[in-house]
């Protein structure tokens, strides 16, 4: 008996967290491939099974194909140059500075803090073509004026930009913690053999900085994957659907054109894409990553 | 410090209170007076302080009905609007009255979402024989009234006397057919080089789709047969549209291909278009705002002059109690009232609904300072229903896409509208089969 109520007692502990588990992540994507199999719109009362019609449809959606274009644009785009920059900040961020190196931080966290939908405004009155400051100063600079988000091609880049400014002090945020944990031994070493900043970067920093790069990525291939609020708040998709994103697009499938059964289509092929990526990923970035000190 | 005795005598001073105001309450109900609680979700589709307007006007009439409160609920812009309207439709929970964008009335009809109002309507003889009758083609369904205009529109033209009198145009004469509007617009677009300083006209992106649908209408077209469930998205009056606009943007270069609505009336103002298509309801904003004179004027014609009326109507919803559905076409009733209409009107720039209302006092003495504001109203003459089909939402998004493409050069016009054709044909197949 003692040995079966101590198996049963971990089980036990784990019910209120898997509770919500269930409710809010497994019975919802069950759900979501349940839903996708039948159509169920306006037109359909109650869902009717129909198969895997839905996806047909979908992948013979040029507007689908767009979508998917576009929201690997956005993660190839923004992940590579928020990284880069987060990772220069922090790196410079962490050396002494005096006093000013608390200011710079704030400074560059900044951006983070500012709610999404204040930083989405922002960026429109930035952006505006006519009245808008950033046009302003191009033309000081003798360049032309862009039109930003009226613009069929510099729409999204002007959406990136946004991103990129807007989250970059969190991921340096996370590379500063990762600074701060490095032993400082192996930097007295450096100095003993007489590296300069350049080489105890490429040679110590980087590599010890491996594991928090692997969190980094996947954290910023996931929150890119998902980016919709920008896109809802700065564009709605426009124009001419340049701007639209995966998940932007099952909001407008599943509840402004309440067509559920194509929204759920989507969200399945999406989940489905994300884990994809999400398991290539973490295959390559394992291998190169050394989590020991 | 409570000590125990006062403690006692507090709860039973309460527990008197309560008694008492138990026994009120059942006594009102008694008479059958008892408070009916409403939800009203409405939005603002142009410009964020008409909330305020549309709060007080509720609060006065609370005030005037002790047994009816009405509860306001902001919503948003119109789709979103639409979207919570669904959303508690399909949830079981639906709001007891709705300001809905007209062209989305096919979609609550689909969802059974809504009630007809004849017998209401019967009550009050000559009451809906003041409205327009171009602001009820988007109520009408199988003989039935099912729908209230209330905050309702057409397109504009506005323009800027300034830039007109500074390239030698004469200040009071804006542009009547499409041909003038061609000419003056390339005699008011100001570049240097490749560079546009200063456009001849902008047609505001965002609601493209129904300001093109007034083009359509000048040239004496229709995009959608509601009635005869019939789609004419690829007509040569719609293509002979398109064309027009992209000569204007591809062609002359006077005009930018895409912006958001929200955007043009900022660029009117801050003299970035010298022309704007947009709403009368952006009228009061571009008063307070603009530092020239401007004039507003009918949409110039082709054929004809043409206008789809647009805006929100009033609906009562199914699946609430029936003294609900009473105290929701009381309040109706109450701000679809002459008085109500022009207040309204003067507050936001839309057209006052029932012809009645500008016979009042205060509207003569505003259209008398500021005739602008009968421009929209005058229009009324050449208006029409606005397109409706159930689905709308999707509608919009193919035609829109249709019309960004074409106007970006990218596709011609015939391409673009056969392309929407086509997928609206789909996407409304089992509509359509049922005719």
């Amino acid at each position: 008996m003692r040995t079966a109520k101590g198996n049963l007692s971990p089980y036990l502990y784990l019910i209120p967290s898997l509770v919500f588990l269930v409710a809010f992540t497994y019975y919802p994507i069950f759900s979501s491939v349940y839903i996708s199999l039948h159509e169920w719109n306006l037109f359909t009362r109650e869902p009717v099974f129909i198969g895997l019609e839905n996806y047909a449809i979908l992948f013979g959606d040029t507007l689908f194909w767009r979508v998917a274009r576009n929201t690997l644009v956005y993660v190839v785009g923004t992940i590579p140059l928020t990284m880069v920059m987060a990772l220069v900040m922090a790196i410079l961020l962490n050396e002494r500075l005096g006093w000013m190196r608390n200011v710079y931080r704030v400074a560059a966290f900044y951006p983070t803090m500012i709610p999404m939908a204040a930083a989405a405004m922002l960026w429109v009155w930035l952006l505006n073509p006519g009245i808008g400051l950033i046009n302003h100063y191009l033309m000081q600079l003798g360049l032309p004026r862009i039109e930003w988000l009226y613009n069929m091609d510099w729409a999204l880049p002007a959406i990136m930009l946004t991103a990129i400014w807007k989250n970059f002090g969190y991921f340096m945020l996370i590379y500063l913690a990762g600074l701060q944990n490095m032993p400082g031994e192996l930097y007295e070493a450096a100095d003993l053999e007489g590296a300069n900043f350049f080489q105890k970067v490429r040679h110590i920093t980087l590599p010890l900085l491996a594991p928090t790069t692997v969190f980094v990525v996947v954290v910023g291939i996931i929150t890119s994957f998902n980016v919709f609020d920008l896109v809802h708040l700065m564009t709605q998709g426009g124009p001419g659907n340049r701007t639209n994103v995966i998940v932007y697009y099952i909001y407008q499938n599943a509840f402004r054109f309440s067509d559920y059964g194509m929204g759920s289509a989507l969200t399945v092929v999406f989940v489905v894409m994300i884990l994809i990526v999400i398991l290539v990923l973490m295959r390559f970035l394992e291998r190169r990553t050394h989590y020991e000190v | 410090m409570l000590n125990g005795r006062r403690l006692r005598n507090l709860v039973r001073s309460l527990l008197v209170v309560v008694a008492v105001v138990g026994l009120l309450a059942s006594q009102a109900s008694a008479q059958g007076e008892r408070l009916v609680r409403l939800t009203f979700y409405y939005p603002v589709g142009v410009a964020g302080p008409l909330a305020r307007v549309v709060d007080g006007m509720v609060q006065e009439f609370n005030a005037e009905h002790p047994f009816i409160e009405v509860v306001p609920v902001y919503s948003g812009d119109y789709d979103p609007t639409m979207m919570k309207v669904q959303t508690a439709v399909r949830g079981g929970n639906p709001p007891d009255i709705a300001v809905v964008e007209i062209s989305e009335f096919p979609s609550l009809l689909a969802m059974d979402a809504i009630v007809p109002l004849d017998d209401y309507i019967a009550q009050h003889p000559g009451y809906i024989e003041a409205f327009f009758p171009a602001f009820l083609d988007n109520s009408q369904f199988e003989g039935q009234i099912w729908g209230i205009p209330f905050q309702r529109s057409t397109p504009v033209l506005y323009w800027n006397k300034a830039a007109f009198a500074e390239v030698g145009l004469d200040p009071e004469s804006p542009p009547t057919t499409w041909a003038e509007l061609a000419d003056y617009a390339q005699r008011l677009t100001v570049r240097s080089g490749t560079e546009v300083s200063r456009w001849g006209v902008t047609i505001s992106g965002g609601w493209n789709d129904w300001l093109f649908e007034a083009f359509v209408r000048q040239s004496g077209g229709q995009l959608i047969d509601f009635h005869g469930r019939e789609i004419k998205f690829n007509s040569p009056e719609a293509v002979e549209a398109l064309g027009f606009w992209v000569e204007l943007m591809q062609g002359l270069k006077v005009g930018p291909p895409h912006s958001t609505w929200a955007s043009t009336p900022p660029d009117f103002v801050a003299g970035r278009t010298a022309m704007l298509y947009h709403s009368t309801g952006i009228m009061t904003f571009l008063k307070s705002s603009a530092d020239f004179p401007f004039g507003a004027a009918f949409m110039p014609a082709n054929e004809t002059y043409g206008a789809a009326v647009g805006g929100g109507n009033f609906f009562i919803f199914e699946g609430i109690p029936q003294e609900n559905k009473d105290a929701a076409w009381t309040f109706i009733h109450w701000i679809t009232s002459p008085e109500k209409a022009s207040y309204w009107s003067a507050a936001s720039g839309y057209v006052a609904v029932r012809a009645d209302a500008y016979e009042l006092a205060e509207m003569q003495d505003l259209v008398t300072e500021h005739p602008e504001y009968l421009v929209a109203r005058d229009q009324l003459a050449y208006g029409h229903g606005k397109m409706m089909a159930p689905a709308y939402q999707r509608v919009r998004e193919i035609l829109k896409s249709a019309l960004d493409d074409a106007q970006a050069g990218l596709v011609s016009p015939q391409v673009a509208l056969d392309r929407a054709q086509e997928e609206m044909e789909r996407t409304l197949r089992s509509w359509i089969q049922g005719r």
